[in-house]
């Protein structure tokens, strides 16, 4: 039975001995910043969506609202068409994170744990994806999109968001499945489970923090792509939250600076929350996890 | 078991349908642009074959060395700064907040879904001058440094620092989160017996928990290399490559090159060659790393 | 080589097509009946609120009205993304009907001489309506496309200086007809802790406009073709001269602090909020004067000066700097006798619907001008009227590499961290290569 730092927060000893090294003075005072350094950036952002649009260049940055200009959040709602494009993000984030963790965990299996010729060429071939600068292929996909039918169609995002997050995937995955220890599909083998089953019953479980870690990678890789889905939907209906705040953009590059921080506000407190909420999950499957390894 | 782990059929169940969408959404395209490379026009005009020209042209090209010196120098120090206040941030989390870490967790892990948009305009707004002074010079004026009041941004080592400071800002409680992970998976065990030793504090840190969390700190050194060579939105919101060209990476002047000056043949090649460049700093670490673990 | 490219897209797209079951561009046969509904996409680098987006919605409207069925669509692209877009659809044979020229006059001629963009000159007249165009409009789209016309002038406009009544009242300045006449107004403003000019060193061209002004007052209006034929050098001492000119304003300190940073609107913002005196800018600018809530200190407040003359110089203030803004074009590949129709329909109506709206003045003839126009918009018809001899700007007949290279470095010219001479160099380097 190995026990995790985690288990340890509940031993006082262990506790009072780390504390009085680490000083308690110093490091409260550097938590205190770094919650202010975080924190007010949100205030901001709050005060900001709530400015008229002459505010921003006629007062300063921290300067408090003259009023609260509730009308940007209308406009973001309306003009920004916010819900829409936020329902988007969520149609093309996750079918492609849920791709990317099947493929990219089979991958991962196949190359570390199975035999065969040609493997390890097949992963240098996937990691010197990782290197490939997305703008170098830009124009090579819109060509094959388009002769398939799939520009102006979220499936073009799922597709490329999948592939361009496979090479650090699979890498990922292969990595972990290198922690996997042999004795445990030997056992499994000896059991007379098949490959199939082993896989499925045995090594998927011992690779859940490698699940958890990718699709955390992942989401915010894809979450805040603007280039692709600039690139393949122009259809004002399929944008994603990204690319719907350009709604407020001009045609010299004037921003309306109000709705696009309101817009900001309703996508960012929304995912604010989901992450609290997921965090509490995804934090206890790790240290449950870990425990178990 | 051996015999079990060789099965074909199973082979190409688990590896063929990633490497089928990956060669053709990925590979294809790589192989078609490279092809690029050997030629000049674009899409519209159409391309005329120019042989090596381009890639002679790159040798002599002093933008294409100006960005890819500038590329260079912020991927180290943003993936210095990144990992290495993650790092930190890790750290502190697992011992010093411990529980109660969740909520700065989640407040230093937030800038991330921020879009880089107003990320940006924040940035511009603390730095700038005019129309109203920003927070920072605002800040110099106040505490009598007022001569120092200046355009931040419009200088060229102002601007390449606040974009690596906004980018360390940014990313920093996600590499965090991704240590702590690792953090958390080191089994108690070791460190008892280690303290059992005497070590404790900075010593056990660096003695123990670094080595043991080595490989999740290799995968986030390649994965920030990789993030911050190929940096694209954050220049384009914050600074547009400016002033002048002092902060255009290679991934912006690609970009320029291939659509708004017309010239694809010629942006493919700088692509190219920003790809080799990766290629070779992720080996070169990946090598390391590896003769690392080993020992 | 290309064979062979083509042959892997071939495969690939299909397998793609296959794997996604896409169902391709269905081609149709619509269009095909000249008195039957038409449907018009236009990319556009503005927003469906916007001014040329609302007008041919406005016409789109009417025209439905005999022609039940027909739509337009206003598809939003960033001006920063426009040249990206135009290339991709354009190498898929996929623009819309009506898309905006790319952002260079020297990629607008390539989308002609391509045969992507309709030749309009030889159109409008198969279609009677050539005289609809106001022959100014057409005079500056020729000189910016290699003498074809290809593109629809949406807007018309002069630029020059535009300046605060009140300050230079208060100030006892009177307006400037002479560039040293300008540069002692500035002082004066200066000496009074007023900012002189604002300027946007993001943008870059607000201020190579003035360098480009600044060109033909000295050297004469064809000083910059001359440049482009390659018959004069950027280098050359008097170019350079201009350059120490717009300099030297900078160096005094006439742009304020923080000019590189500056963007668009906030630049526009400091005029407008009584912050500074003048404000060099086109006449698309004047609906942003007319608007109340930009505008703090008074449509009647704003003044309007002819770029000055410079003594001595080859050049005149009555040569007005001209454009049509970012014009628009009509795709070839999806030209039908129906998108005729319209183009028919909009060539007539445009002019009037426009200023009727918007208060636009657009390179179309308006049949029966609006009695009500603002002050500035019918000042803005005078000078355009009055123009014999318009010029283009600094940038216009460069390749877009200068251009970038130009407008980029815009800034330092300015602020002194580039000499006038490497700035010249620098965009002379571009245009050779």
């Amino acid at each position: 039975m190995t026990a995790t730092i985690s288990t340890v927060h509940r031993k006082p000893k262990s506790r009072t001995r780390f504390v009085r090294k680490l000083g308690h003075v110093p490091v409260r005072l550097a938590v205190a910043l770094l919650v202010i350094v975080e924190l007010a950036p949100l205030v901001w952002l709050g005060i900001s969506s709530l400015k008229a649009e002459d505010e921003f260049s006629s007062r300063p940055m921290w300067a408090l609202p003259r009023g609260f200009h509730w009308q940007n959040y209308v406009d973001a709602w309306t003009t920004g068409n916010m819900s829409v494009y936020f329902r988007n993000s969520i149609l093309a984030t996750f079918p492609a994170l849920a791709l990317i963790i099947v493929l990219s965990v089979m991958a991962g299996f196949a190359l570390e744990v199975l035999r065969w010729k040609g493997r390890e060429g097949v992963l240098l071939l996937f990691l010197a994806g990782v290197m490939v600068p997305l703008q170098m292929v830009l124009l090579p996909l819109f060509t094959i999109y388009f002769q398939a039918g799939l520009i102006n169609n979220l499936w073009s995002l799922i597709i490329t968001y999948t592939v361009f997050g496979l090479p650090l995937s699979v890498f990922l995955m292969a990595g972990y499945f290198k922690a996997v220890p042999r004795e445990v599909l030997e056992a499994a083998a000896i059991d007379g489970a098949g490959l199939y089953r082993t896989f499925w019953s045995v090594v998927l479980p011992t690779v859940r923090n490698a699940v958890v870690t990718v699709s955390l990678v992942q989401f915010f890789f894809i979450w805040n792509d603007l280039l692709l889905s600039l690139t393949f939907i122009s259809d004002d209906n399929l944008r994603t939250v990204q690319s719907g705040l350009l709604n407020f953009v001009g045609q010299y590059g004037q921003r309306q600076w109000g709705p696009t921080f309101a817009s900001v506000c309703m996508a960012v407190f929304p995912t604010l929350l989901i992450y609290l909420v997921l965090n509490q999950k995804v934090m206890k499957g790790l240290t449950a996890g870990s425990v178990k390894g | 078991m051996e015999k079990l782990l060789r099965d074909r059929r199973a082979i190409l169940f688990f590896i063929g349908p990633a490497l089928t969408v990956y060669t053709l959404v990925m590979l294809v395209p790589i192989i078609w642009s490279a092809g690029y490379t050997f030629f000049e026009g674009n899409a519209l005009s159409g391309f005329s074959w120019t042989g090596l020209d381009n890639y002679s042209k790159l040798f002599s090209d002093d933008a294409f060395w100006q960005s890819a010196g500038m590329t260079f120098k912020y991927a180290a120090v943003v993936t210095v700064g990144q990992v290495g206040a993650g790092l930190i941030l890790s750290l502190m989390y697992i011992f010093y907040l411990r529980k109660a870490s969740s909520l700065v967790r989640t407040l230093v892990f937030f800038p991330v879904v921020l879009p880089t948009v107003a990320v940006a305009q924040m940035f511009v707004k603390m730095f700038q001058v005019s129309p109203q002074e920003g927070l920072f010079n605002a800040t110099l004026s106040g505490v009598g440094l007022g001569s120092h009041v200046q355009d931040w941004l419009g200088t060229p080592s102002g601007a390449f620092w606040i974009l690596v400071i906004m980018d360390i800002w940014r990313s920093m409680g996600f590499y965090a989160v991704l240590l702590y992970a690792g953090l958390v998976d080191i089994p108690e065990d070791i460190l008892e017996s280690a303290r059992l030793d005497g070590a404790s504090g900075f010593t056990l840190t660096r003695r123990i928990v670094l080595p043991l969390l080595t490989p999740i700190l290799v995968s986030s050194i390649i994965f920030s290399i990789n993030g911050t060579l190929k940096v694209f939105d954050s220049v384009l919101a914050l600074t547009k490559g400016g002033p002048g060209d002092a902060t255009t990476p290679l991934t912006l002047y690609m970009y320029n090159t291939a659509f708004s000056y017309g010239d694809y043949g010629y942006g493919s090649t700088i692509a190219m060659a920003l790809t080799l460049l990766s290629l070779a700093v992720t080996l070169v670490i990946f090598r390391a790393s590896r003769k690392d673990v080993r020992k | 080589m290309r064979s062979k490219f083509a042959a892997i897209a071939v495969a690939a797209s299909l397998l793609a097509a296959a794997a996604c079951g896409g169902t391709g561009k269905g081609g149709s046969d619509a269009g095909q009946d000249a008195s039957g509904p038409v449907n018009v996409e236009f990319l556009s680098v503005q927003q469906a609120t916007d001014n040329w987006p609302t007008v041919l919605s406005d016409l789109m409207t009417g025209y439905s009205k005999d022609h039940p069925g027909s739509a337009l669509k206003n598809t939003f692209v960033a001006q920063t993304d426009l040249d990206q877009k135009l290339q991709l659809l354009g190498a898929q044979n996929a623009l819309p009907v009506l898309f905006n020229a790319p952002n260079t006059p020297a990629a607008q001629t390539e989308m002609g001489q391509t045969g992507k963009a309709v030749d309009l000159e030889a159109k409008l007249t198969e279609l009677g309506v050539i005289d609809k165009v106001s022959p100014a409009a057409i005079s500056v789209v020729k000189q910016l496309q290699g003498g074809k016309f290809y593109a629809l002038p949406f807007e018309l406009n002069v630029e020059g200086i535009w300046f605060n009544k009140k300050i230079f009242a208060d100030n006892a300045i009177t307006e400037p007809r002479t560039w040293d006449e300008l540069t002692a107004a500035a002082t004066t403003l200066q000496g009074k802790g007023i900012q002189p000019f604002a300027a946007s060193g993001v943008e870059g061209w607000p201020i190579t406009r003035l360098l480009g002004d600044y060109i033909f007052r000295l050297l004469g209006p064809d000083a910059l073709k001359k440049v482009a034929d390659g018959q004069a050098k950027l280098t050359d001492p008097q170019y350079v001269q201009a350059a120490q000119a717009i300099a030297d304003l900078g160096s005094k300190g006439f742009f304020g602090k923080g000019v590189t940073t500056l963007e668009y609107q906030p630049a526009e913002d400091l005029f407008l909020q009584g912050k500074a005196g003048m404000f060099y800018m086109g006449s698309w600018a004047v609906g942003d004067f007319n608007d109340p809530k930009k505008n703090k200190i008074g449509a009647d407040n704003i003044g309007y000066i002819p770029f000055p003359a410079v003594t001595g110089g080859a050049g005149n203030a009555e040569q007005t700097p001209m454009n049509v803004g970012l014009p628009t074009m009509v795709s070839a590949k999806a030209y039908t006798p129906a998108v005729g129709e319209w183009l028919k329909y909009l060539a007539t109506n445009y002019g009037g619907t426009a200023l009727t709206k918007r208060g636009l003045i657009s390179g179309f003839k308006a049949a029966t001008p609006p009695a009500d126009l603002s002050e500035t918009t019918k000042l803005v018809q005078t000078r355009i009227d009055g123009t014999k001899e318009p010029v283009l700007w600094f940038e216009a007949l460069f390749s877009a590499k200068a251009t970038s290279v130009s407008q980029k470095n815009a800034a330092r010219l300015v602020t002194g961290s580039m000499s006038p001479q490497d700035f010249m160099s620098k965009v002379q380097d571009a245009l050779a290569g």
